[in-house]
This record gives C-alpha cells, sequence and structure tokens, in this order.
C-alpha cells in the first residue's frame, strides 16, 4: 500500500476517469478508445503501484467480455454484407467484426479506467473528502459502509461454514454439493447482518446520525482549491467539446 | 441523573417488564442482576432511550434524563424520543460490539470522533477529545488500527470510548466483561472506576452479582421481568440468592464422582509433536497430550493462549503444521470436519454464529440429519437433546428470538443430538447465568459418567474446578502448567 | 483543562436541547421535484432510444445513442436517489448498504459461474420489501452505480435497478409477500418491465455482450434473424422474468426465515402489514397484566 501513486485527491481522479468514459462514448471510434486504453489508462495503470491487481480485474472482467462480442457479432451478424466465411446458420461478416473491435475497444477503455481510478484509490480518502465537500451524509455512509461491509461479511460467512462443518456438513468438489452450501451459508448470513442491522441503526442514532447540521470530518482534507477548479473545468470543457462535436461540427 | 418509574413495559406479543423504579444520580453506581431472560437488557435498552412506540412496545412511566421528564402513557400521541439528543445525556454500550460499528471508518480514530463528526464538532476539537478519552481508555497505541480487526476486549473499550467522547454524564452498559478474560475485565473495570471519579454515573446490567461490589453501589435484582430486591452492597446470604442469581466465582456443586473407571487404554484424543502456525507465527505447540474415555479435561489460560486453536484441532476445523492429532484411535488426516460431526461434537464461544437454521427443532436436527440419518429418526434424536437441555417447550421458536441461556443450551443440544464421545466446549459458560451453569454441569458429569469425555477451554477456574478431572494451563501457546482437580 | 471543558460545552450546545423530536412533517416539495425530473429523465431516455432505434448500429460517428443511455439513466437514477435519500430513516439507510453489498456478490457469483439469470437485485428486493419503495429505487441506482465502479457494465442499467426496487415495494405493500406463491408473480411481472428497460442498455452501450448464459440466448434469436436490439429484448424478457421470478422467491424465504422480533422492527413491514403472522397492534382484552414470556436478552434493542 506503501508504494501507491498520490498525485490526485481521489475525487478528481474519478472525474477524470469519468469524463474519459464520456469523451469515449462521444467519439465513439475504436481509434480514439484504443489511444485512451494505450496512453490514459496504460501509463496510470503501471504508475499506480496496484499494477497487478489492476490487470487481474480487467482480465477477469473484459477478458470474457471481447470474447463473447468476437462470437456473438463474428459469427452472428444478420446485417452483414461482406461475408468472409459462410457456415451455415453462422457466417463471418466482416462487418461484424468491426462492431465486435468498436465494442471491444470502448468496453475496455471503459473498464480500464474506472478499474484504475478505483483500485488505486483510498476509499476513506474519498469518503473524508466527500464529507469536506458537503456532501449528503447518508449517501457517504452507504458508500462507505457498502465498500466496509465486504471483509465482515466473508468472515462471517466463515465462521457459519465452519460451525456447520462441525455439525456434519461435507462440501465435496461436486457443483451442487457446493451449491447446497452455499445456499446453507447464505440464509443465515443474511439473516444475521439483518439483526446487526437492527442494532447498528440505533447505534448510528444515538450517535447522532440522524442530525443535520454540516457533518464535519475527523481526516484532514486532502482536496485542493486547484484540483476543485481543475474539476469544474475540465467538466466544462467536456461539456462544450460534446456539443460541438454533434451538433457544431455538423453545421 | 437518570430516573426512571416504569409502570410497565411490553411488546405486541405479551413480554415486558412491570414495576421498577430508581434514580441514578450523579457520579453514582447501580448494578441490575438479572438471570437470562429477566429482561435486562429491554431495561437497558429503555434507559438507553431505544424504544418507540412506532415498533411494537407500549411504555407506561416516567423516565426523567437531565432534568427534563417524560411521561409515557402506553398511546400514540407518547413523546418520541431523539435518539441523538439521548446520546449525548446517555451513553449506551450494547451487547455484540460488532453490531455497532459504524462500518464506514477506518481506523479506530474515525470510529471514536464518529458521534462527534455527526454533530459538526470542528476537526482541532475533535482530535483533542479523541485523544483524551484514548489516553484514558488505554487506546492510544490501537488509533490508526483498523475497528473491524480488533480483539474482543480492544473493541469493547472502543465501544465504551465512542460512548463517552462527549462526555454523556451517565453510561448504560449491558454485560460490558462478557467474553473478557481477566486482564480485559480488569481493563474495563479500572476504566469505569476512572470514569465514575470523573462524574460520569454508571448503570451495569450483569448476569452473574459479580465477586467485588463495594458497599456504596447500589444493587438492582430482576426476576421475570420485576425489581425483587433492591440495596445497598451485597453480604453474602442477605437472602437475595435463591431467585436463579448466582455470585461470579462461587463453585457450583462438587456433584457425585464420576461413575465410569477411567483407564489408560481407552484414549480418546491422543496428540503427538503438534505444532501449528499462520504463516511464520507459531501460535501452538503440544509435545504430547493424553486424554482417556471417561475424562474431563479443562484448558485454561487467558485470550490469545491458544486454547481456541487447540480446541479447534481436535475436529479438523484446523490442521497441525506438524505433528498428529488422533480421536478415537484414528489419525484425523484426511478426515474432513463434516465425518467427525457425530465423533467429536463442538460447542463455539460465539452461540450466535452457530445457530443457522429458522426453529430450534430444525437446528437440533441439523447435525443427525447431516450425518445421514432419516428425517424421522432425526427429529427423535432432536427432540431428545432438546428435552435434555430443558429445551422442550420451545421447539419452534426462532433461536434468535430466545433468551442466551436458551440459546447456548439450544448450541449444546444441537452437538449433542448426533451423540458424540468427545465434547469440545469452547467458552461455554461465558455470558451464562446460574440456572445455565447447573444444567451445563449436570449435562457434562452425566457426558463423563457414562464414559463420554470432554475438553473444555475455559477463564473460570472455579467452573473447571467444579466438572472437570484435570487441566492444562497454556500461555503463549505451550502448556504451562498441568492441573489435577 | 479549560480546553477540554470548554470543548465539552461546544457537544453539548451542538446538540438539540430537547430530548424529543417534533411531530413527523411531510416531506418538502423541493425533493419532490427531484423526484418527478428524474422519473422523467429516465422515461425520455427510454423512450429515445425505442423509438429513435439508432440504426447506426456497428457505431458510426455523430450518434449519441451510447452516450445518452449512459447519462440519461445514470443521471436520471441520481436525481431519484437525491430526491429519496434525505427522507428515509436511519434503519431504512443502514439496510441500504447490506443490500448493495448483497447484490454486487450475487451478481458477481452468477457472472462468474455463466448463469443465464443475473440474481443481481437480491439485495434491492430485500431492501425494498423490509424498508419500502423508495429505499428500493436508491438501492438500485447506488449498488449499480458502485458496482459500477469494479464492474463498469453495471452503470447504465442503474435506472432499470431503481424501477425493480421501486415494484419489488410496491408488490410488498400490495401484500403480495404475505403468500408465498404470490411473490413469485410479483417477480414475473417485475421482470417484464425490468427487460424491457434492460434490453436498449445491453444493445447499444455494449452490443448484448453479457454472461456465457445471455450470449446464448441472444445467438440464438440473431441466428435466427433478428436485429440486435429484438434479439436483446427477447432475451431480456427471458432472462429477467425467470431471474425476477427467483429472485423475488428468494427474498420471501429470506424474510420468512428472520426471527420475528426482527421482522417486525422494520417501521414499512409493520405500516403496511407486508408480511403474514404478525401480532395485532391492539391487546387483547384480558390479557394477564404479568408477562408470561420475557423478551431475549442481548437483543432488547431489536424491538
Amino acid at each position: 500500500m506503501r508504494v501507491r501513486r498520490r498525485i490526485f485527491n481521489p475525487l478528481t481522479e474519478l472525474t477524470l476517469a469519468a469524463l474519459f468514459v464520456v469523451l469515449v462514448l462521444v467519439i465513439n471510434n475504436w481509434r480514439f478508445s484504443l489511444a485512451v486504453l494505450l496512453l490514459v489508462v496504460f501509463p496510470a495503470a503501471v504508475t499506480s503501484g496496484r499494477a497487478g491487481r489492476i490487470a487481474v480485474v480487467f482480465g477477469v472482467l473484459v477478458g470474457p467480455m471481447l470474447l463473447f462480442l468476437l462470437l456473438l457479432h463474428g459469427l452472428f451478424f444478420p446485417e452483414g454484407a461482406t461475408v468472409l466465411l459462410d457456415l451455415g446458420i453462422a457466417a463471418v461478416t466482416a462487418e461484424g467484426l468491426l462492431f465486435a473491435l468498436s465494442m471491444g475497444t470502448r468496453i475496455a477503455a471503459f473498464a480500464g479506467l474506472l478499474l484504475t481510478a478505483v483500485l488505486s484509490m483510498d476509499v476513506s480518502e474519498l469518503l473524508a473528502t466527500l464529507t469536506h465537500r458537503r456532501w449528503n451524509r447518508k449517501l457517504v455512509f452507504v458508500l462507505g459502509a457498502a465498500l466496509g461491509l465486504a471483509p465482515l461479511v466473508s468472515e462471517r460467512a466463515t465462521e457459519i461454514m465452519k460451525a456447520q462443518r462441525a455439525r456434519g456438513l461435507v462440501v465435496t468438489r461436486n457443483p451442487l454439493s457446493k451449491l447446497r452450501a452455499l445456499v446453507m451459508v447464505g440464509r443465515p448470513l443474511i439473516a444475521g447482518l439483518l439483526i446487526d442491522a437492527g442494532d447498528r441503526s440505533r447505534t448510528l442514532e444515538a450517535r447522532g446520525f440522524a442530525g443535520t447540521v454540516p457533518r464535519t470530518s475527523y481526516r484532514a482534507d486532502t482536496d485542493t482549491t486547484v484540483q476543485r477548479t481543475v474539476r469544474w473545468v475540465m467538466l466544462a470543457a467536456v461539456v462544450v467539446f460534446s456539443i460541438w462535436w454533434y451538433i457544431g461540427r455538423a453545421g | 441523573m437518570i430516573s426512571l418509574d416504569l409502570r410497565s413495559f411490553r411488546y405486541d406479543d405479551g413480554a415486558g417488564l412491570v414495576d421498577i423504579a430508581f434514580t441514578l444520580p450523579a457520579g453514582d453506581r447501580v448494578i441490575v442482576v438479572g438471570a437470562s431472560g429477566s429482561g435486562k437488557s429491554t431495561l437497558a435498552g429503555l434507559v438507553a432511550g431505544q424504544f418507540d412506540a412506532g415498533q411494537g412496545h407500549r411504555f407506561v412511566g416516567t423516565l426523567t434524563v437531565s432534568g427534563e421528564r417524560l411521561t409515557f402513557d402506553g398511546s400514540g400521541s407518547d413523546p418520541r424520543i431523539d435518539l441523538g439528543a439521548w446520546g449525548a445525556h446517555v451513553g449506551y454500550v450494547g451487547q455484540r460490539p460488532t453490531a455497532r460499528l459504524s462500518m464506514v471508518c477506518a481506523t479506530v480514530a474515525e470510529e471514536i470522533a464518529f458521534g462527534l463528526a455527526n454533530r459538526g464538532v470542528p476537526v482541532e476539537r475533535m482530535h483533542a477529545l479523541v485523544q483524551r478519552i484514548a489516553e484514558r481508555v488505554g487506546l492510544t497505541d490501537l488509533l490508526e488500527r483498523d475497528p473491524r480487526r480488533l480483539s474482543g476486549g480492544e473493541l469493547q473499550r472502543v465501544c465504551i470510548a465512542a460512548a463517552v467522547v462527549g462526555d454523556p454524564g451517565s453510561l448504560v452498559l449491558d454485560e460490558p466483561f462478557k467474553g473478557l478474560d481477566v486482564t480485559g475485565r480488569r481493563d474495563i473495570e479500572v476504566l469505569l472506576a476512572d470514569l465514575r471519579q470523573g462524574g460520569t454515573s454508571i448503570l451495569q446490567f450483569e448476569p452473574m452479582l459479580p465477586s467485588g461490589v463495594d458497599s456504596g453501589s447500589r444493587v438492582i435484582m430482576l426476576v421475570d421481568g420485576t425489581t425483587v430486591a433492591d440495596g445497598l452492597g451485597v453480604v453474602e446470604g442477605n437472602g437475595w440468592l435463591g431467585n436463579g442469581v448466582g455470585i461470579e466465582g462461587v463453585l457450583p456443586d462438587k456433584g457425585s464422582p464420576s461413575a465410569w473407571a477411567v483407564t489408560k487404554e481407552e484414549s480418546a484424543v491422543l496428540i503427538r509433536g503438534l505444532t501449528f502456525s499462520y504463516g511464520e507465527d507459531p501460535v501452538l505447540s503440544i509435545a504430547d497430550l493424553d486424554i482417556h474415555r471417561g475424562e474431563a479435561v479443562a484448558v485454561l489460560g487467558p485470550n490469545g493462549s491458544g486454547k481456541s486453536t487447540l480446541l479447534q484441532h481436535l475436529n479438523g476445523l484446523l490442521r497441525p503444521t506438524t505433528g498428529t492429532v488422533g480421536v478415537l484411535g484414528q489419525d484425523l488426516r484426511g478426515r474432513s470436519t463434516g465425518s467427525l460431526a457425530a465423533t467429536v461434537g463442538y460447542l463455539f464461544q460465539d452461540t450466535d454464529q452457530q445457530l443457522f437454521e429458522a426453529t430450534a427443532l430444525r437446528e437440533a436436527s441439523y447435525g443427525p440429519r447431516a450425518s445421514g440419518r432419516s428425517a424421522k429418526e432425526a427429529e427423535q434424536l432432536a427432540l431428545q437433546a432438546l428435552d435434555d437441555v430443558g429445551l422442550a417447550d420451545v421447539l419452534d421458536a426462532h433461536p434468535h428470538d430466545l433468551c442466551f441461556r436458551q440459546r447456548r443450551l439450544l448450541a449444546l443440544a444441537s452437538l449433542m443430538a448426533t451423540g458424540p464421545a468427545i465434547w469440545v466446549l469452547d467458552e461455554p459458560t461465558v455470558g451464562l447465568d446460574l440456572r445455565g451453569r447447573e444444567v451445563l454441569a449436570q449435562l457434562i458429569r452425566r457426558h463423563t459418567r457414562n464414559g463420554g469425555t470432554l475438553v473444555m477451554a475455559t477463564h473460570e477456574a472455579a467452573f473447571a474446578e467444579a466438572v472437570c478431572h484435570r487441566g492444562l494451563r497454556l500461555e503463549g501457546g505451550t502448556v504451562a502448567e498441568r492441573l489435577q482437580y | 483543562m479549560r480546553s477540554h471543558v470548554e470543548a465539552l460545552m461546544y457537544v453539548r450546545t451542538a446538540v438539540n436541547s430537547s430530548l424529543t423530536l417534533p411531530p413527523e412533517t411531510a416531506a418538502p416539495s423541493s425533493r419532490r421535484v427531484l423526484l418527478i425530473a428524474g422519473a422523467l429523465i429516465i422515461a425520455a431516455t427510454y423512450l429515445y432510444l425505442v423509438l429513435v432505434q439508432p440504426t447506426e448500429i456497428a457505431g458510426g460517428p455523430g450518434s449519441p445513442a451510447g452516450l445518452i443511455t449512459l447519462l440519461g439513466f445514470l443521471g436520471g437514477g441520481a436525481l431519484l436517489v437525491a430526491g429519496i435519500l434525505p427522507g428515509l430513516t436511519t434503519q431504512a439507510v443502514v439496510l441500504m448498504p447490506l443490500g448493495i453489498a448483497l447484490n454486487i456478490s450475487f451478481g458477481q457469483l452468477a457472472g462468474s459461474l455463466g448463469l443465464p439469470i443475473y440474481v443481481d437485485a437480491v439485495g434491492t428486493v430485500l431492501v425494498a420489501v423490509l424498508a419500502g419503495p423508495a429505499a428500493g429505487a436508491a438501492t438500485g441506482v447506488l449498488s449499480n452505480a458502485i458496482w459500477g465502479l469494479f464492474n463498469p457494465f453495471a452503470l447504465p442499467f442503474a435506472a432499470g435497478a431503481a424501477t425493480i426496487g421501486v415494484l419489488a415495494g410496491i408488490a410488498a405493500r400490495w401484500g403480495m409477500f404475505r403468500r408465498i406463491y404470490l411473490a413469485p408473480i410479483a417477480g414475473l411481472l417485475t421482470g417484464v418491465v425490468g427487460g424491457l428497460l434492460a434490453a436498449p442498455v445491453a444493445a447499444f452501450m455494449f452490443g448484448a455482450a453479457g454472461t456465457v448464459g445471455t450470449n446464448a440466448i441472444v445467438a440464438a434469436f440473431r441466428a435466427m434473424g433478428d436485429t440486435l436490439i429484438v434479439a436483446a429484448t427477447k432475451q431480456g424478457l427471458t432472462s429477467d422474468t425467470i431471474d425476477k421470478l427467483i429472485v423475488f422467491t428468494v427474498v420471501a424465504l429470506i424474510v420468512y426465515a428472520l426471527p420475528r422480533r426482527t421482522r417486525n422492527a422494520f417501521a414499512f413491514v409493520r405500516r403496511h402489514r407486508v408480511l403474514l403472522g404478525q401480532p395485532s397492534p391492539k391487546p387483547t382484552a384480558g390479557e394477564p397484566l404479568r408477562p408470561e414470556r420475557i423478551p431475549d436478552e442481548g437483543r432488547a434493542g431489536e424491538k
């Protein structure tokens, strides 16, 4: 965690990623998508200090999607005129391949941008920034707790599984046995989490969560005026560009 | 100051409290003692303001906090408590501390400051307050740790710190020592005494009478939802006992000696050269340990000394790094934990994680079903086990709707239903009241009399001495002492 | 010591001096405006996609279809959340992260197992049943937004998820969860709406790429000569109806397996008698004053 790059505030990085996503969608050209992937995502991921993890998650998420696109549109594309290979019910068409390429680069750029921003981000820093920027406390809580719950959930699932094994549950490699084990763990897990939620909501209320004064943050604000200005300027630039792209360019 | 005059408090399903009145003056301590199911937690929640007419309960009486007197008559026009404002006057530390964490704080410091931040306290003041309370509670070294990754005692201190950081004036604690060892407990006792010195009044709820109550503390005894005794300090033999409330650390009846002749031939558990480590850190090292049929062995030692680690090797939940573990003459290598359930019954320390079915009967039937019995046979076994622990009248209740004693005994019945020859119990007495202890002691004696074996981790020497033949004291993962009772 | 006292004074004065809440007040109209705007934007986006039917399926330059889908559905969802969140109780807010975590974990699991259904709405439906349509809608949007941070393909489906939350909450309110056999029917109907809403997103944003299972279905329809949007819609209708049927049933089983007091502690569940087997709100005459059964230790908080 120490090697993490810390150039911008997480909010700035997220904004940057989101605006690039918009640009990819606006320009809607596989060459631009590929360029973003190679010239923006790749260097950012490599210098993030978490390149390995980003690569793995990217591969797991995007890899199968690309393969599906290639198979789906490469083989089944009734609109395609230029048939390269006729396979009876399926046909490889040039148009289909081009469509797969266009969608594939778009999806890859889309996923790469957001994944890089998120996986190299310190969530609690983001929450602190949002609090300092006066975001709704309930929204900040929901964001933070949804991400903070994960380790607890897996820990509890392990405990329940242990208890069930101690009482005679045998999980074999058989997928059906695994599915059964999943159901057996899922129900008490969810029930336990809901019971906890009752206690948690009263504790939060007793700690003044339902209050209306602006919430403060224990952590220092890592955001700067410059970054805030830059975020708004970038947003405005992308909006202007998009309008020009759709309307101005044609006229 | 808190003052309660309760005429009745009832849930829409009939349960509740009647006729309880007390005043908690500033800087004083009141201890409410009652068995499981006597209504302690209900009363604690009530004083903490955690009730609402819209949620299915009706309260008739008055509650006065910081000079503001609220009258409730159980109707829809009752005042609705502003929990945030209430929490600024009455701090509340409930049971099950993990459920009380906010889940959005990455560090202990943020968790303690959560309530301050909600009230808009500026950063510098927040830092000063958190530092100050951390020093008093002994959390200074833990401020940067993840609150979701703390031990039980540390977590309890975080919860107390979060409750008192805004200096609420009164503090309500529901079984604050549950699951803590001697050191953990002493830390919290010192902290409470310190808070009291600083003018905080303390309302504490306990299942057993604490042994060292000073004569200046008021004790209220709760039985079946109402006050049966109320007075200063406790002198043994003042006629208070006999209401199902015991005194901590006092030995239960020694009972009849084991009728089973323990012989060296009939080995139940055999451990040779066992070591276990998480990664590089050695956690446990037991050169040799033999436990025979009909024998009851206690495993003692402070939290983190390796008691649970040792126990989890007995049914394969953990596997030795080196060495062997044998059970009834069979090496455990290659045996799955699930296949051992009919041989080794394991009771976990955290009962609530262990109950996973929707009714008590289904819970107890799970083990026999999993070990291949027919539904009918399994139900017979479950009914027998539930009858043995005294839960025959709550078969269809949801385990979570039972009181704590019943839940612990249900977990015990669930392991008994498969008829294991070896019982492995991890801290079975934690949080258990007198009646629960009596039932447990009886069942253990019957088990060993019939040739069964018991291995029990506990930090209660008195209970161990009452039901066990011998004990092992672990320290830092090795056997520090072997005891004969 | 003085600064300490000052700091404490600050804490004390910062809170309301009274210990009770004022009587409940109606939601301010500004929030209603946000809700209406959000719903309108989502509806308009959908209509645009269906009516204009961007013909440039191969991604011809100059068409804003993908962008409009993303911004319309996500932006509309954001407005809905902005309108809903301030009015939610703490109880509902605390449930939402749980619902989101469930959605994401189930969704990822179904995806990695290659199932032809998504089961990524278990949390949304659960929150909707326990805390109402508004909380359900907000859970749907936020879980897709948060999931989108790890799996960007979830982002534009936010509006569909919100709709499912609303419909599930309404179904719960109308008593569709009082009988275990009504829940799957409600799920089926919700699935039809969900499928229709999701299809254009799948088609225009991702070329209908999904999991192994959903792809097989799309491929089958495409092989029969359907256009991508039609194939995606047919696939959506097939997968979503089955999916929501299963999800609603699973949620019904989960809520009925909850301890009675936990279930009844949810204000929405009590007010609208969402589930069967609840105690009557009024005491029956002649009940003994002394309680015969005492509540559970350590759980008093929940009641």
